[in-house]
């Protein structure tokens, strides 16, 4: 025999309203109200909200949506705090520069990546965090965690070196002082002196960039170039990266100075020229060499200067040269150069500066 | 016991050592300065410095004993 006894009703349980969280709140409280509210871990929010981020500003538009119009689950509290807006502001600003600066981010092919970063990282503090896992499984798990953080800081500083030197230094000097408004606006939320990381991994590089004129954009490789006439030396030649050889021993030079503006990024610039011209000399090397027969001058922000006298009626070839890194050669046979200070002998002859002395008086 | 502020000193001298260096590299970006390896060298160490400085001034953030 069965009975039934009368269910007593239940009270009806109110709709779990979305609200912020003041408990497990790392800015606003967004992702953790977000993961209790859907029973959520909210480090998976975090970690998709940053991943948002690199899909045109996605993840921060969404953030402060939630910010503006989630309330907080503590009534008394107020509604935004000064170093907050402030760390929004900053966010908003970088935002705004690198949808500006870089038109193709949104939705660009890094989002899936960083998806799958994301997935692992998460997992990898997940294995970190649990208590139930195995003493090697937690070490294992913090040296995934130090690999990737190292990799990541690898990347941060040779992404910001070469974005530096492909003309993408506004972007990294924004990245920069947005750590520093987020350093500023964390400071009165506890700290965020974690920021201080990415923000000298962006700067020094770029200051390195920055310090040497360093700038790759352009032909990269090895460029060999023959003009055939004078005339065709006025425009001068350019480069990004790589060894760029003027081979002008050819050319019959007029009477009087010939400009031959020459720019590399990175790399080395030879020029060769016949024996007994006249060449003078203004080369300009954020960091390098210049040999241009008075000996290797070698170091950091070499400003060369060869103004020598040159007599009235004689062909004088006057270099401007424009280097970020590497090496300035001048002489009338091939060579090769091996490092400071070391040129391979094989058929070098650097420009005898009595020679060229001599020219310029119109004695050689 | 000296009262602890209710910023992180370390965090606020940091940031605006970080934003002056990133001021100074926009404007050389943006070709309004021109820093040479002479200025930029001892700017960044003064800024590495300033901020190793505030940070071990300041001691552990808040929150850290």
């Amino acid at each position: 025999m069965t009975d039934t006894q009368p269910t007593m009703p239940q009270p009806e349980e109110p709709p779990r309203r979305l609200t912020r969280s003041t408990t497990d709140s790392l800015i606003g409280g967004v992702a953790g109200g977000i993961g209790r509210h859907l029973n959520v871990d909210p480090l998976a929010i975090r970690i998709t909200f940053v991943i948002l981020t690199f899909a045109g500003g996605l993840g921060i538009i969404a953030y402060l949506l939630c910010l503006i119009f989630v309330p907080t689950d503590d009534p008394s509290a107020p509604p935004l705090k000064w170093g907050l807006a402030r760390t929004l502001g900053a966010g908003l600003l970088a935002v705004a520069a690198l949808a500006i600066l870089i038109p193709d981010w949104a939705w660009g092919p890094a989002v899936p990546l960083l998806a799958v970063a994301g997935a692992i990282v998460y997992l990898l503090i997940r294995m970190v965090r649990d208590d139930g896992g195995s003493h090697a499984g937690r070490v294992a798990a913090r040296i995934a965690i130090g690999i990737v953080l190292l990799a990541l800081a690898v990347g941060g500083f040779v992404g910001a070196a070469a974005g530096s030197a492909l003309g993408g230094g506004i972007v990294v000097a924004g990245l920069v002082t947005a750590c520093g408004v987020g350093l500023v606006g964390g400071a009165f939320r506890g700290g965020a002196r974690w920021l201080i990381a990415p923000a000298l991994l962006l700067a020094l590089p770029l200051a390195a960039v920055a310090a040497t004129d360093l700038d790759v954009r352009g032909t990269w490789g090895e460029r060999t170039f023959r003009p055939a006439t004078v005339a065709e030396l006025a425009g001068g030649y350019e480069m990004g990266l790589g060894s760029m050889r003027v081979d002008l021993r050819e050319l019959d030079f007029p009477a009087g100075r010939t400009e031959l503006p020459l720019e590399i990024g990175m790399g080395e610039i030879q020029v060769l020229v016949p024996r007994n011209l006249c060449v003078t000399t203004d080369a300009d090397v954020g960091a390098g060499a210049v040999n241009i027969g008075d000996g290797e001058q070698g170091g950091i922000d070499l400003d060369v200067t060869d103004e020598r006298r040159v007599a009235p009626g004689v062909a004088n070839l006057h270099l401007i040269a424009d280097v970020g890194v590497g090496a300035v050669h001048v002489g009338d046979r091939l060579f090769e150069w091996d490092g400071p200070g070391r040129w391979r002998d094989d058929g070098f002859d650097a420009m005898e500066t009595g020679t060229s002395r001599l020219a310029c008086l119109g004695a050689a | 016991m000296t009262p602890r502020p209710g910023y992180d000193p370390g965090s606020l001298v940091s940031g605006i050592v970080v934003i002056v260096l990133g001021a100074l590299l926009l404007l050389d970006q943006a070709d309004v300065l021109e820093l040479r390896a002479e200025y930029m060298l001892p700017a960044v160490i003064a800024a590495v410095g300033g901020v190793l400085l505030a940070c071990g001034l300041a001691g552990p953030p808040r929150g850290r004993s």
